[in-house]
C-alpha cells in the first residue's frame, strides 16, 4: 500500500463534550495546529473557543472548505458511525482518539478504508506530533525535541522514554506516531514505514512497542520495500508476563480444542523477524542513541 | 465472555440452527418434569472444556436412571467447575460428524471460516483435515459453500452446510462474537444436519450493546440479587482509582509505582535485566489532573498503595516512575514525603517542645529526620526505601535534605532503576 501523505493543516474533532473541546483545541493550538470546526450533535451553531461547532461533517465543510484531517473522540460504540461520517465527506486522515472499540466494527471500518484509500490511525491512538510545529491528538509536546528521528510507538509513554533518551543525546524527533495498542489498528509500523521513507525530514526510524505480530508484519514490510533509511526497534515487556496475544484463527481454534495455552512465543517470533530483516533491537532506551549514531555515521 | 452449551444453542435456535428438543435442570428432581421422551442425554454445563472424557455427559433410558446420573453430574467438578445447570437433550444417531466454526483472526484482520470434516472430541484428526476460508470483504455466501467444497463436501451437503455456515456468519456479525463453533455438527443417515454441542464467545468490549445476551447470561440461573447487580455492565464513568497489575513475584524485593501500563512494561524490564527483583506493580491514575478534586484522588490512590506495599515484609524498595504535569508530579512527591513523615509520627517519641519545634515547618521537620537517623533507632527507619523518578529535578516547596539512603530522586529513569537495585541488595 502506497499511501499519499502530508501533514493535515484544517483539522476537525468528532463526537466530542464541549468542555473536552475546549481542552483538546487550547492545547492543539498551542503547538500550532488550527482546528477549524467541532463536530457535536446538537450544539451546531455554537462555539468552543473561537471555533464553530456543527451537528455534521457535511455542514462543516460546506461552510468552511475542505478539512485534512478528523479526530474522532466519540463514545466507543458511536466511532464506526463517526469515521464513515468523516470518509462520506472525503476527509483521508482519520485519527480515531477513543479506545475500547468492538473488533468487528474496526474490521468494518478498515474495509471502508482500503476501498476508499484512507489512512486511519488508532483505535486508542493519541495521534501524530511534529516537536515544535503540529500536535493532532493529545500527545504531551512537552516530551519531544524539534530532530529527524521518527518514532512509531504503539504506547505513548514508550514514546515518551525513548524520547527522553534522544533529546540528552540532542537527536530530536521528525515525528511521533502513536498507533494505540488496541487488537485491530487502523495503521499499524508498516503502513507508517511506508509514508515516513518518503519523509524528507525523517533520517532514521525507531519502531517501539511491545512485541507482537506487527513487528513481524513489519519486518517482513522492511525487507519486501526498499526502505534506504535505517530502521531500529525497541521492544519493551520481554520480561513482563504476557497478557494477551492477538492470535490467528487456526491457533485460536487449536488452543480452544485442546483446552491448552499456546505455546507460540511472540516474543521470540517478532526479535527473530527483526534480526533476519537486519533491524537492530535496541535492549534498553539508553541504548537507542549510540545505536542511531553508529547506524547514521556507516551510513553517510 | 464465554455462554454455556444451552446459552448459544438459544441463539443457534433464534437464526434457525437447527437444534434437539432440549430442557435446562437446576435440580435432579426436575427430571420427574422432564418434557423429552427418554432415551435422552445429560450434559454438565461448564465452560471448561474436556467434560466428555471428565465424565460430564451421560445417556439414561428412565427417570430412576437420570436422577442418579443428574446427581453425580451436579457434584463432578469438571478441571474445578461444577455445574449450575444440567442440560438434558434427546439423543440423536448421527452417521458423520462435522466442526464449523467462525474466529476473528487478529493477524490477518478478518473474519475466517473454519471447517473440518472430522468433528468431535479427536482434536488431531480435526485439525488435520481443518479448512479454512477468510471473508476479505463483505460477507457473501459464496465463502459459505468455498468453505464446504474445501472440507471435501459434495452434492446436497454443499448447500445444507452453507446455509448453516450463513447463519452462524449472521450471529457472529450481529451479535459480536469472538468465536462461533458447532461441534459436532451432526449429519444423519438422510443427510439432516444437527447442531450436537456449541461454543460462543462473545466479545466483552461490545457486550453492553447486546442486552439479549447479558439478559441470556444472567436470567434464572439461580443468582442472588447482589450476584446478578455483580454482573450487571456499569455504564457510569469509572473514577480514577489505582490498579494493581497482575505481575507478581512473591520473590520480588521491589514494588514498582506508576502512572501508565508502558512505564509500568518498561521499568520491570529494566529492573529484570539488572537482575533486580520487581514484586508487583501498580498503577495510579492521574488521567484527570485537570479536574480540581484530582490532587485528592492522587494523594488518597498513593496513600492506600504505599499502606499495602507496607503489609509485604518482602518488599524492601519502592520505585516510582511517574511521567506526567509538573502539577502531578508535584502532588506526588509531596504526597509520598508527607506519608512517609507521617509514619514516623505515629513512633515519635520526641518531647512536646521538640514538636512545638517541629510545628514551625516543614524543614525542620526533615532536619529532625536526619537527626534521629544519626542517633540510629532502628524503629525510625521506614520498612521501606524509596526511589522516585519524577521529571522535575527540584520542587521549592518540598524539603531538601532527605537521606539519600531513605528516598533517593533522580530524572533519569535508568539510573532510578541501578538505584531501586542496590536498595534492594542493600540491608
Amino acid at each position: 500500500m502506497k499511501m499519499q501523505w502530508k501533514l493535515p493543516n484544517r483539522v476537525i474533532i468528532q463526537g466530542i463534550n464541549k468542555a473536552d473541546a475546549a481542552h483538546y483545541t487550547a492545547a492543539m493550538k498551542a503547538c500550532g495546529t488550527q482546528v477549524v470546526a467541532v463536530i457535536s450533535t446538537g450544539n451546531g451553531g455554537e462555539e468552543v473557543e473561537g471555533i464553530p461547532v456543527f451537528d455534521l461533517v457535511e455542514e462543516a465543510i460546506a461552510k468552511i472548505g475542505k478539512i485534512d484531517a478528523t479526530l474522532i473522540c466519540a463514545s466507543p460504540y458511536r466511532v464506526l458511525d463517526a469515521a464513515r461520517e468523516a470518509i462520506a465527506a472525503a476527509i483521508k486522515f482519520v485519527v480515531i482518539l477513543t479506545p475500547g472499540i468492538p473488533p468487528l466494527d474496526m474490521v468494518s471500518l478498515q474495509q471502508k478504508a482500503k476501498v476508499n484509500d484512507i489512512l486511519i490511525l488508532g483505535a486508542g491512538s493519541k495521534g501524530i506530533l511534529v516537536p515544535e510545529q503540529i500536535c493532532l491528538g493529545a500527545l504531551k509536546p512537552q516530551f519531544y525535541r524539534s530532530g529527524n528521528i521518527a518514532l512509531i510507538s504503539s504506547g505513548e509513554y514508550l514514546a515518551c522514554e525513548v524520547a527522553l533518551e534522544l533529546n540528552l543525546a540532542d537527536m530530536g524527533q521528525s515525528i511521533v506516531v502513536h498507533l494505540g495498542n488496541e487488537a485491530i489498528l487502523g495503521s499499524t509500523y508498516q503502513q507508517w514505514l511506508s509514508i515516513l521513507k518518503e519523509d524528507k525530514n525523517t533520517e532514521a526510524i525507531v519502531l517501539i512497542g511491545q512485541p507482537d505480530y506487527y513487528q513481524e508484519q513489519a519486518a517482513v514490510y522492511y525487507m519486501e520495500a526498499e526502505i534506504n533509511k535505517p530502521v531500529i526497534a525497541y521492544l519493551a515487556g520481554l520480561y513482563t508476563p504476557r497478557e494477551r496475544d492477538f492470535l490467528d484463527a487456526t491457533t485460536i481454534i487449536a488452543n480452544q480444542l485442546s483446552y491448552s495455552v499456546s505455546s507460540v512465543n511472540t516474543d521470540k517470533r517478532a526479535l527473530a523477524a527483526l534480526k533476519k530483516a537486519g533491524i537492530e533491537v535496541a535492549k534498553r532506551p539508553s541504548e537507542i542513541p549510540p545505536l542511531l549514531q553508529t547506524i547514521l555515521t556507516l551510513k553517510y | 465472555m464465554d455462554l454455556l452449551e444451552y446459552q448459544a444453542k438459544e441463539l443457534f435456535r433464534q437464526v434457525g440452527i437447527p437444534t434437539l428438543p432440549f430442557q435446562t435442570i437446576y435440580t435432579p428432581r426436575e427430571l420427574k418434569r422432564l418434557q423429552i421422551p427418554y432415551p435422552v442425554v445429560l450434559k454438565s454445563q461448564v465452560r471448561v472444556g474436556g467434560r466428555g472424557k471428565a465424565g460430564g455427559i451421560r445417556f439414561v433410558a428412565n427417570t430412576i436412571d437420570a436422577i442418579a446420573a443428574a446427581r453425580n453430574i451436579f457434584n463432578l467438578s469438571i478441571l474445578g467447575e461444577y455445574p449450575e445447570v444440567v442440560l438434558a437433550e434427546a439423543r440423536y444417531d448421527a452417521e458423520q460428524e462435522f466442526f464449523l466454526a467462525i474466529v476473528l483472526d487478529y493477524q490477518l484482520q478478518s473474519p475466517v471460516l473454519l471447517g473440518s470434516v472430522q468433528g468431535g472430541m479427536n482434536v488431531d484428526s480435526l485439525l488435520d483435515n481443518l479448512q479454512q476460508v477468510v471473508v476479505d470483504g463483505e460477507f457473501s455466501s459464496f465463502y459459505a459453500r468455498r468453505l464446504t467444497v474445501k472440507m471435501g463436501l459434495s452434492g446436497d451437503l454443499i448447500q445444507s452446510v452453507s446455509t448453516v455456515i450463513e447463519k452462524m456468519y449472521r450471529l457472529f456479525q450481529a451479535k459480536d462474537l469472538d468465536l462461533i463453533e458447532i461441534n459436532p455438527l451432526g449429519v444423519s443417515a438422510q443427510g439432516e444436519l444437527m447442531a450436537l454441542d456449541g461454543k460462543i464467545t462473545a466479545n466483552e468490549l461490545a457486550l453492553a450493546r447486546h442486552l439479549d445476551i447479558i439478559a441470556l447470561t444472567t436470567k434464572d440461573n439461580h443468582l442472588s440479587p447482589q450476584e446478578k447487580a455483580a454482573t450487571q455492565i456499569d455504564l457510569s464513568p469509572t473514577i480514577e482509582t489505582e490498579q494493581w497489575l497482575d505481575w507478581q513475584d512473591r520473590k520480588g524485593k521491589i514494588a514498582i509505582i506508576c502512572n501508565s501500563r508502558d512505564l509500568a512494561v518498561i521499568t520491570w524490564d529494566l529492573l529484570c535485566q539488572g537482575k533486580g527483583k520487581p514484586a508487583c506493580c501498580v498503577l495510579i491514575d492521574d488521567s484527570r489532573y485537570s479536574c480540581e478534586d484530582a490532587f485528592v484522588s492522587l494523594q488518597e490512590q498513593l496513600a492506600k498503595v504505599l499502606q499495602e506495599i507496607d503489609q509485604r515484609a518482602e518488599i524492601k524498595v519502592v520505585l516510582v516512575n511517574i511521567l506526567a504535569e509538573e502539577k502531578v508530579n508535584f502532588t506526588i512527591a509531596q504526597t509520598i514525603i508527607e506519608l512517609y513523615q507521617l509514619g514516623e509520627k505515629q513512633i515519635d517519641t520526641t518531647t512536646g517542645e521538640e514538636r512545638n519545634l517541629v510545628a514551625n515547618g516543614a524543614k525542620s521537620r526533615s532536619h529532625r529526620q536526619v537527626n534521629n537517623q544519626s542517633n540510629s533507632r532502628p524503629k525510625q527507619i521506614p520498612s521501606v526505601k524509596i526511589v522516585m523518578r519524577l521529571l522535575e529535578r527540584e520542587i521549592d516547596s518540598l524539603p531538601e535534605d532527605i537521606p539519600e539512603n531513605l528516598l533517593y530522586w533522580t530524572d533519569n529513569l535508568e539510573e532510578a532503576v541501578q538505584k531501586a537495585i542496590s536498595f534492594g541488595k542493600s540491608r
